[in-house]
């Protein structure tokens, strides 16, 4: 049980986006994508997600995606993308409850109604059931689609079968606080036996969080494992271009990454 | 120029909304209410028109079992003058607002109409040949379908400007809305370009009937019309509750309807055909009316909210009832001679749409 990502390419014209990239998303841990901008991390995202065309083969719980249907692949995974846009006046509520749509967030019919409120409180806007989205703040709209993709795999493990969150770049706009607390909620959903793939850019949030690092850089996987093993002054400083320390406190075995320098 | 589909302030008036964001309860009360106003007004146009002939007398007359209450004048102007009337008012009315809240779903856009995409001119088209050509050219195949040889056509048209809109629009499966958009002002202007020549080629006599028709009018309705259009028009009704879930999913993009389980490209194949159908039917019967599409789903949404599950039976529901308003004022304005029913919505309709156009300027960045 698993995502599992096996020699995947994709193509955009003759343009390679991405090639051979194998990797295994497991349940029960947060995996990161970092890498610098335009290295695939999205596009990789986007394949694993179903948005794109690809070579290669990505197995959801054994299961080929290329052969399932829309509902299908929506009871195994919810996909939060960098910025929805809405045209007509949703209240939060309403935006929230797209969520459940398919029907299979895995709730009991009686919690079911109160899913919305439920998830909104989980992301900090305890009371925005009854505002518009329009007129909300970038950050908020972005917490606001979190809800939402919670209430589609509400339950992380539904019928036995492990369930994922696909993030892309889930705290871009947010602050510290609202970041942990996104942060905190990809951990609690993995400790509950669920899987989460998300795209982050701050290499320290990845090192507090990620269970698994997978580093891209032009379209290529580099490295992948646990954040002390993929993190180290060299490949991170020739991964981004830049002169970057990576550090371990005393405290901890957890690393932290300091900026030196553009300049390599 | 570039063409933004993401903006849309919201409107600065609007129904209060409750702390939990909820207006499911306050649209099926909306509903409930506009299924009474159109009851009322379903009567009222029965019972009012040039003759004197009162509805009340002849309920009476038929509930009162006294058959000689009833004239023979009385029976056919009620059934075969005002009821086909009201029925094809309903019926367009409500497939020009139901059309226009499909269209606007699919395209995330509020200001999206079956005209905007070239729908009612691929239509008009498929009409005005018919007019035209069929006492010359096409005599031989109008005497095969008779009186469904015009609404046959507009439907026509009307698909075949879909069909290459979809053509010019869809790659991979996948359908761009701002091309989409694009290629719809070409195709209109094309089959304005080509109906254009066919109204040169006219004569004195066609050209009367094209007036008439082009202005949009219920004048005509008859059970033969109904016939011809109606069950076109309610397949198309019937499909659109089905839709309802994937226009919802589809209010986030594409790529979000799919990921939450919703089949993107069918829910954009059967609005389409929906739209195409409905449009051309009520086009071909009762020419041009113009704006039920684009005012009333836009008034519901600011009372009801736009989930689409209520947005679309009241659309059906208020635009059906908004006809029947617009043919009793076109009855009365300049009884007894009657005003095309395209006028009234249009004098109605057009400057409700500059406000809209002037509150949501942001849409279009030119």
């Amino acid at each position: 049980m698993a995502i599992e990502v096996d020699d995947l390419s994709v193509h955009i014209g003759r343009k390679a986006i991405l090639s051979g990239v194998t990797l295994s998303v497991k349940p029960g841990a947060v995996t990161a994508i970092v890498g610098p901008n335009g290295s695939g991390k999205t596009t990789f995202l986007k394949a694993v997600s179903g948005d794109l065309p690809f070579d290669g083969e990505v197995r959801i719980n054994g299961e080929a995606l290329k052969g399932m249907k829309p509902w299908q692949a929506a009871a195994h995974r919810a996909v939060l993308p960098q910025a929805s846009s809405l045209s007509f006046p949703y209240t939060v509520r309403e935006v929230v409850k797209l969520g459940l749509l398919g029907g299979r967030s895995g709730a009991n019919p009686t919690e079911q109604a109160q899913l919305p409120e439920r998830a909104l409180e989980r992301v900090d806007l305890k009371g925005f059931a009854g505002r518009f989205y329009q007129e909300l703040s970038g950050g908020e709209q972005q917490r606001v689609q979190l809800a939402r993709v919670l209430c589609q795999v509400w339950q992380p493990v539904l019928d036995g079968q492990p369930r994922y969150l696909l993030l892309d770049e889930p705290v871009s706009s947010l602050d510290i606080k609202h970041q942990l607390i996104i942060m905190d909620i990809a951990a609690r959903f993995a400790s509950a036996g669920g899987g989460v793939l998300a795209v982050l850019h701050d290499l320290n949030l990845t090192a507090r969080f990620a269970d698994q690092v997978a580093m891209i850089h032009r379209g290529k996987l580099v490295a992948a494992g646990a954040p002390a093993e993929v993190f180290n002054d060299a490949l991170v400083s020739d991964v981004f271009e830049c002169r970057i320390q990576v550090g371990v406190p005393p405290s901890g075995d957890l690393p932290y990454v300091l900026p030196q320098s553009a300049q390599l | 120029m570039a063409l933004r589909d993401d903006v849309a302030p919201v409107p600065r008036w609007r129904w209060r909304v409750d702390a939990d964001g909820d207006r499911s309860a306050r649209a099926r009360a909306v509903i409930l209410f506009l299924v009474l106003i159109y009851a009322v007004l379903f009567l009222f146009s029965l019972g009012s028109g040039a003759s004197d002939t009162s509805f009340w007398a002849v309920l009476s007359g038929w509930l009162g079992g006294g058959s000689e209450a009833l004239s023979l004048r009385d029976r056919v102007v009620i059934g075969d003058i005002r009821l086909p009337r009201v029925v094809l008012g309903s019926l367009i009315g409500a497939s020009l607002a139901v059309s226009g809240a499909v269209m606007q779903g699919l395209f995330r856009n509020p200001l999206a109409d079956p005209g905007i995409v070239g729908v009612g001119s691929g239509a008009g088209l498929g009409a005005i040949t018919v007019i035209v050509l069929g006492n010359t050219v096409l005599a031989p195949v109008i005497g095969i379908f008779g009186i469904y040889a015009l609404p046959l056509a507009a439907f026509g048209g009307g698909l075949v400007s879909t069909l290459l809109l979809y053509r010019v629009a869809t790659r991979r499966g996948q359908t761009s809305i701002a091309t989409m958009l694009l290629a719809g002002i070409a195709l209109g202007a094309l089959a304005g370009a080509l109906s254009g020549m066919l109204v040169y080629v006219a004569d004195d006599q066609e050209l009367r009937d094209l007036t008439f028709w082009g202005l949009g009018s219920l004048a005509g309705a008859t059970w033969a019309k109904i016939w011809a259009a109606g069950p076109i028009i309610l397949a198309a009704l019937a499909a659109a509750p089905f839709l309802a879930r994937g226009l919802d999913a589809m209010v986030l993009g594409e790529a979000t309807a799919n990921h939450l389980g919703v089949r993107v490209q069918r829910v954009k194949n059967s609005a389409i055909l929906a739209v195409a159908a409905a449009t051309g039917a009520s086009v071909a019967v009762a020419g041009g009316i113009g704006f039920v599409g684009i005012v009333v789903p836009h008034l519901l949404r600011l009372t009801i909210g736009p989930e689409h599950r209520y947005l679309l039976p009241a659309s059906a529901l208020l635009g059906a009832s908004l006809l029947l308003v617009a043919d009793a004022i076109s009855r009365i304005v300049v009884a007894p001679a009657e005003l095309p029913i395209g006028i009234v919505t249009a004098t109605l309709g057009a400057p409700f749409f500059l406000w809209i156009l002037l509150r949501q300027r942001g849409l279009l960045d030119l």
